[in-house]
C-alpha cells in the first residue's frame, strides 16, 4: 500500500514490466524515476529471497514437537458472468468447500485452481500465488462466443468458446495452471510482457501449467503428452491442441486457424510486431528447453526439472527484461546448486538449452 | 439511451475490428474483420449505434492500462453516418459501455465474415 512515507508512487505500485516501459518511453522525468525504481526492485528481491522459505530453528522444531504444522489451503471463489463482458461476474456460484455445483465450468475452474494450488505448495511449498495465501479468485461463462482466457492482475476470467472452434476454455487443466501461474510470475521475476521475456512469460506459465496437469494424472515425463490445450480445439479443427511443448508448430495446421507458428529452435526464432512481439510464437523454444531437460533427468517432471525451473524464477538474477540466453544461465546455476554442477540433471538442463541453440 | 440518429433506422456505416493477444497467436484470426451496416438488421443497427453513444466512441481517452498476459487487444473502428474513428482497448476493459460494444463489434464482424467467405457454414 502506498503510505505518507512513499516519495513517489512509482515504487509502490508499478510492476517492473510498467517500469521497463516506462523507463524505455517515458518522459526524461518519468524515464528516470522508472529507472531508479527498477534498480531498487532487484535489491528488494534480493532480501526477500534471502528470508523466505519455512520456518526454521526453535520455533520450527517447538511446533513440530507439537503435531502443529500448519498445511495452508486454498480458498477459492468461482463467479459467474452469465455472458457478459464483466469480471468479476456478478453471481457467486462456488465458494471454498462448497460441493460441485452442476455447472461444468464453475467446477471445472474450482478442481484446476486447487490442482494448481497443490502443486505449487505440495512441490514447492509456495502458498498461492504470492506465497502468503492469496484467495484465488476465477470469472467463468465470460462474454458470449468468447474464445479466450487470461490473468486480469486479480483473477483468472475464462470464456466459453465459440462451439466452432474452440470449446470452454476450463476443459484444459493446464490452462487453468497457465493462467494462475501467470500470477506468481508477476509476484516474482515480473518478466515484461513482450519480446523474449514476454515469451519467457508464457513458457514458464506452460511449463507449470503441464506440470499441473502431469501431477495430477500421476504421469512421468516420458508418459506425458506435452501438448497445452488439448481437448480445447473442437472436433472441426485440424489440430490436437494450442501448443506442444515436445514439438513446437505442430499443434495445427487448420484452414482457419492457420499453422502453429511456434519455433523449436533459435534458428528459427520470429521476430513480429504481433502478440507482443511473438510471446506465444517464441515460447515454443524454452518450452522444448524444458521438455528435453525433464525427458532426460527422467522420472516426474515437477521434481527434478521443475523445482529448478520454480527456483530460477524467483532467483536474484531473473528480471524483468531477462531473455533466454539470461534464464538459460540462471536454471543451468540453479541445477548446480540443487543438484551439483557436474551432477546428471545439471548436465541435461545445459544440453536442453544448447539443443534449442539458446547458449 | 438512444438518441437523434443512433434511433434512425437509415443509421450507415461499417464496423471494423482486429484482435490481438489471447491465449494462443493464431496466424488465421489475426486479419481484421469488417462488417457494413448494409449487412445487418435494422436492430443490429441501432444496437451497434446506441452503444457507440454509451460508450462515448468518438470521444472517450483510450485508457493506456498495460497488457495482461493472455488479454487480448481489440483495435476497433467505427464509422457512423460519416463520423469515423479507430482507437484501441485492451482488456480488461472496465467501462461496461465500452466492453459491451467491442463483444457486440466482435461477434457481428464474426458472424458476417463467416456469411461471406463461405455461406456461413465452416
Amino acid at each position: 500500500m502506498c503510505t505518507s512515507t512513499h516519495r513517489h508512487s512509482l515504487h509502490c505500485i508499478l510492476p517492473p514490466y510498467i517500469l521497463s516501459q516506462i523507463a524505455e518511453n517515458g518522459s526524461p522525468e518519468m524515464r528516470a524515476m522508472a529507472m531508479r525504481s527498477l534498480l531498487i526492485d532487484p535489491t528488494i528481491r534480493l532480501v526477500r529471497a534471502s528470508t523466505a522459505g519455512p520456518v526454521a530453528g526453535a520455533i520450527a522444531r517447538r511446533r513440530a514437537a507439537a503435531g502443529n504444522i500448519l498445511t495452508p489451503s486454498p480458498l477459492r471463489t468461482i463467479r459467474d458472468a452469465g455472458g457478459e463482458p464483466e469480471a468479476p461476474g456478478v453471481t457467486v456460484v462456488r465458494r471454498e468447500g462448497d460441493g460441485p455445483t452442476g455447472d461444468i465450468a464453475a467446477d471445472e475452474a474450482y478442481d484446476g485452481l486447487g490442482a494448481t494450488f497443490a502443486l505449487f505448495w505440495e512441490a514447492y511449498q509456495r502458498n498461492s500465488i504470492d506465497d502468503a495465501g492469496l484467495p484465488l479468485d476465477a470469472t467463468v461463462h465470460y462474454d458470449q462466443d468468447y474464445d479466450n482466457a487470461f490473468w486480469d492482475g486479480t483473477q483468472m476470467v475464462f470464456g466459453d468458446g465459440d462451439g466452432e472452434l474452440f470449446n470452454r476454455f476450463t476443459i484444459s487443466l493446464d490452462v487453468i495452471g497457465h493462467e494462475l501461474t501467470h500470477g506468481v510470475t508477476e509476484k516474482e521475476a515480473g518478466l515484461a510482457y513482450f519480446n523474449q521475456s514476454g515469451a519467457l512469460n508464457e513458457s514458464i506459465s506452460d511449463v507449470f501449467g503441464s506440470l499441473v496437469k502431469q501431477r495430477l494424472l500421476d504421469q512421468t515425463a516420458d508418459q506425458a503428452d506435452w501438448l497445452i490445450g488439448a481437448r480445447l480445439l473442437t472436433a472441426k479443427v485440424n489440430g490436437i491442441a494450442l501448443r506442444s511443448m515436445k514439438a513446437p508448430g505442430t499443434a495445427y495446421d487448420d484452414p482457419v486457424l492457420g499453422k502453429d507458428p511456434q519455433p523449436g529452435h533459435m534458428i528459427d526464432f520470429v521476430r513480429t510486431n504481433q502478440d507482443n512481439g511473438g510471446v506465444h510464437i517464441n515460447s515454443g523454444i524454452p518450452n522444448r528447453a524444458f521438455y528435453l531437460a525433464a525427458t532426460a533427468i527422467g522420472g516426474n517432471a515437477w521434481d527434478r526439472a521443475g523445482q529448478i525451473w520454480y527456483n530460477a524464477l524467483l532467483d536474484p538474477n531473473t528480471r524483468a527484461n531477462t531473455d533466454f540466453a539470461g534464464f538459460a544461465r540462471v536454471t543451468i546455476d540453479v541445477a548446480g546448486r540443487l543438484y551439483g554442477s557436474g551432477s546428471a540433471s545439471a548436465t541435461a538442463v545445459t544440453k536442453a538449452w544448447s539443443a534449442v541453440g539458446v547458449i | 439511451m438512444q438518441t437523434g440518429k443512433a434511433c434512425d433506422e437509415t443509421v450507415t456505416g461499417e464496423a471494423r475490428v482486429r484482435i490481438e493477444g489471447g491465449l494462443a497467436h493464431f496466424p488465421g484470426l489475426a486479419k481484421e474483420q469488417t462488417v457494413s451496416f448494409d449487412d445487418l438488421a435494422i436492430p443490429q443497427r441501432q444496437e451497434l449505434a446506441s452503444l457507440a453513444h454509451l460508450a462515448d466512441f468518438f470521444n472517450c481517452t483510450p485508457g493506456i492500462d498495460p497488457t495482461r498476459p493472455d488479454a487480448r487487444t481489440y483495435t476497433v473502428g467505427l464509422t457512423i453516418d460519416g463520423r469515423s474513428r479507430e482507437i484501441r482497448v485492451a482488456e480488461p476493459i472496465r467501462d461496461p459501455a465500452m466492453a459491451k460494444l467491442v463483444s457486440v463489434v466482435r461477434r457481428l464482424s464474426k458472424q458476417y465474415a463467416a456469411v461471406r467467405e463461405c455461406g456461413g457454414a465452416r
